[in-house]
């Protein structure tokens, strides 16, 4: 009998709480008469506001003290080759899709920007997963949200496609303004951004590239040029090697777009810039410095003094453990060089241990997609691609970019 | 046709090869891997190459021990060990500013009382090993992002320059200037763990325990004692991998000591350590952890590549688990 009226209660309750919220929903949608010119110029005065507050974005630094949103990067786009797959691996235009993924895309059903300013907006942030880097990238997109005034509402399913799906569901029941994502998996992630835009929501993409199909979704990817930092990175190793040589390469987690572009970025451009210098393996051994040490060490038992240099997809872990092996082997005279700019990373090139590594800011990644979406609510032109600056750090320079952001 | 008298015979002499096969087959593997190896490299067989063999799985070796006694026990395994090295790891650290020898208690306490929750639960509850201890891997990478904010934290900037650095050269210590500090306690621990799995009443406790749960109880063995002290030796032997491990990485994460579960599980099977527990020593576990590194170094000397690596690591874990099941199945025991 308890357990009865309890549940008829319960179902009392219910009822109650959807008429509430019906019933707001109303006075919602029927706008009294004359309130038409009131918005407009409420309107009108937020555009004003949200524009006054670029100025104060404009200034606001990283916690490295590298201005938070520097100078965008521009990039020269080939023309794209008949059949990019035909063509060997180690030819740059065979990876042509994944590193001018976003440019020359039809775009579908994008929405139009409501030209009302970026303040007051609500937008959902869905990262990839915990980790200090996403903590630096969540730090950065929220001095901008701030400094705009937008409501910025951070999800993170930890690394797992299938929670990055419900999340995105959860997200578009929200109804916000805005969803800015951090793709988990580049091919899943199509279906999601297709079902954001379907469900009438505008969408950013962000730091890691999606399927190239997926940004016909999106208004804009923001992000690195992994491509094109890879390049330089490769450009820098080659002048270390003195352009001759055996170099390895060991490589980011297989999936996302840096496993590629961390891989195929070097090994095409030493290709073409130093033919003399010969890819002796590459293996990915996740982000552990243990199992990177024994990757290495067996390289240096197989190669001998054949490996000249070794080429990392992480500045932290894989570091870690590349520099054990070389200091276990007395074999100093091997270059490294790597990605990102981590406090380890950083301390090792100070060190004299990693020759160079790339600036690789997390938090100007995370502004950068708030950024693009305050400048498309604002009014403002957004690029298809967004890339940050591209920079490679040295002994000479590593100073500057200290304290590491994470 | 055999007569009953040869045909028990012939049973008896195949459940001794089984049996020798469980306790030294991981010895075979060895010394195969050593064949084929020293076949495919001539820098294969060196003291340098076989070292750096050893160290790479010296840390992973640590955790194992500790797992093994679980195992052991007929408990499976303690899936919490990911959680406990990065705790004990972090907290390590983060007291560093109190002094070198603080440090390294608190990460020990810590990952001690990690396993005394365990030991209760899992001992005196006698809730799901599995589930208990995942649900406490979750609950410890939860505790720490939420403490830490999702940071990592590093040992100079936690306790200045001169603490930082003794801590993070503790990894790095040569005993004799050879023999670096991780192989030396993992070969203490191994040492360590067999005496108390062979020659201690804990040990045969423990082998009884592991053997048949409720004949050990019957008998008069104090079941919830023993289980919980097999928890708090795993949650310690992990608590010392993981401050060796930050001490290498020279970063307090809470991602560090991610896979060591599985990886542990892995050498704890491969040197023979039965599943359904009571079986297995600590000396086959030494050899399932070299069987780990002899692996990766014989196909990366071979030129495999990384998925190829897993495909072939993951065929050999398979063979072991089911030759594990089959010999089980002949003496009427069943793994679960």
């Amino acid at each position: 009998m308890g357990k009865k009226i309890t549940g008829v209660l319960l179902v009392v309750l219910m009822a109650a709480l959807l008429l509430l919220l019906f019933g707001c929903g109303g006075k919602q949608t029927q706008p009294s008469p004359g309130s038409q010119t009131g918005q407009g110029e409420k309107k009108s005065s937020n555009l004003e506001e949200s524009i006054k507050a670029e100025g104060k974005v404009a200034q606001l630094k990283s916690d490295d003290g590298q201005p938070l949103l520097p100078p965008l990067e521009k990039k020269e786009v080939p023309p794209r080759p008949a059949d990019p797959s035909k063509l060997p691996e180690d030819d740059a235009m065979h990876w042509y899709d994944m590193e001018y993924s976003g440019w020359g895309v039809t775009k579908v059903n994008i929405p139009q920007s409501p030209k009302d300013g970026a303040k007051g907006k609500k937008v959902i942030l869905i990262v990839h997963g915990d980790h200090p880097w996403t903590t630096a990238y969540i730090r950065g997109a929220k001095k901008v949200a701030d400094a705009y005034g937008m409501e910025l509402k951070v999800m993170s399913p930890n690394w797992n496609p299938d929670v990055q799906a419900q999340m995105v569901d959860q997200a578009i029941g929200a109804r916000p303004d805005m969803i800015l994502m951090i793709p988990v998996d580049a091919k899943m992630s199509v279906q999601l951004f297709r079902k954001i835009n379907q469900a009438g929501i505008p969408v950013i993409a962000s730091n890691t590239h999606p399927e190239s199909e997926a940004m016909k979704y999106v208004i804009a990817w923001t992000g690195p040029d992994d491509w094109g930092q890879f390049r330089m990175l490769a450009r820098k190793f080659a002048e270390l090697m003195h352009y001759e040589g055996g170099y390895a390469i060991i490589q980011h987690n297989p999936g996302g777009s840096p496993f590629f572009a961390r891989t195929y970025a070097p090994i095409t451009e030493l290709k073409k810039i130093a033919p003399k210098m010969e890819l002796l393996d590459k293996q990915a051994p996740g982000f552990e410095a243990e199992k990177t040490m024994q990757v290495v060490s067996d390289w240096l038992t197989r190669f001998g003094n054949k490996l000249k240099g070794i080429i990392l997809s992480d500045d932290s872990a894989q570091a870690i453990g590349a520099v054990e092996a070389i200091k276990n082997a007395n074999r100093q005279d091997i270059i490294l060089v790597a990605a990102g700019n981590s406090k380890v990373g950083m301390d090792l090139v100070k060190e004299g241990k990693l020759q160079a590594i790339t600036y690789q800011t997390a938090e100007g990644d995370g502004a950068a997609a708030v950024k693009a979406a305050a400048d498309w609510f604002n009014g403002h032109d957004v690029e298809p691609v967004r890339y940050l600056p591209m920079h490679i750090i040295t002994k000479d320079d590593v100073d500057k970019f200290m304290p590491a952001q994470w | 046709m055999l007569v009953k008298s040869e045909r028990i015979e012939l049973n008896k002499r195949r459940t001794k090869t089984a049996g020798w096969i469980e306790k030294f087959g991981v010895y075979i593997m060895i010394l195969v891997l050593l064949i084929l190896g020293t076949l495919i490299s001539n820098k294969f067989l060196t003291i340098d190459n076989l070292a750096n063999v050893v160290h790479a799985v010296a840390l992973l070796g640590i955790v194992a021990v500790g797992v093994t006694f679980v195992t052991y026990s007929g408990h499976f395994a303690d899936m919490s060990v990911p959680g406990i090295i990065a705790l004990s790891g972090m907290v390590a650290v983060d007291m560093l500013r109190y002094g070198l020898v603080v440090s390294l208690a608190s990460g020990l306490v810590t990952g001690l009382m990690v396993g005394l929750i365990n030991a209760f639960v899992v001992g005196k509850l006698r809730a799901n090993p599995i589930i208990w201890t995942l649900a406490v891997a979750f609950v410890i990478n939860g505790v720490v992002r939420w403490l830490y904010r999702g940071e990592q934290i590093y040992p100079d900037l936690k306790a200045g320059e001169k603490l930082a650095t003794a801590f993070v050269n503790l990894a790095r210590i040569n005993i004799g200037g050879a023999v670096p500090i991780t192989v030396v306690v993992f070969l203490v621990m191994v040492i360590i763990g067999q005496l108390l799995l062979t020659k201690t009443k804990f040990g045969v406790q423990l082998k009884l325990i592991g053997s048949s749960y409720e004949v050990a109880r019957m008998t008069g063995v104090n079941v919830t004692g023993m289980v919980g002290l097999a928890f708090i030796l795993s949650a310690l032997a992990a608590s010392i991998g993981g401050i060796l491990l930050t001490s290498l990485v020279k970063i307090g994460a809470y991602y560090n000591g991610v896979g060591y579960d599985f990886r542990a599980v892995t050498a704890i099977v491969l040197g023979g350590v039965s599943l359904a527990g009571g079986k297995g020593n600590m000396i086959g576990v030494l050899g399932g952890v070299v069987v780990i590194g002899l692996l990766n170094n014989i196909l990366t000397l071979l030129g495999v590549g990384t998925f190829s690596q897993t495909i072939v690591q993951g065929l050999v874990f398979i063979l072991v688990v089911w030759f594990n099941t089959y010999s089980l199945r002949k003496l009427g025991k069943a793994d679960g």
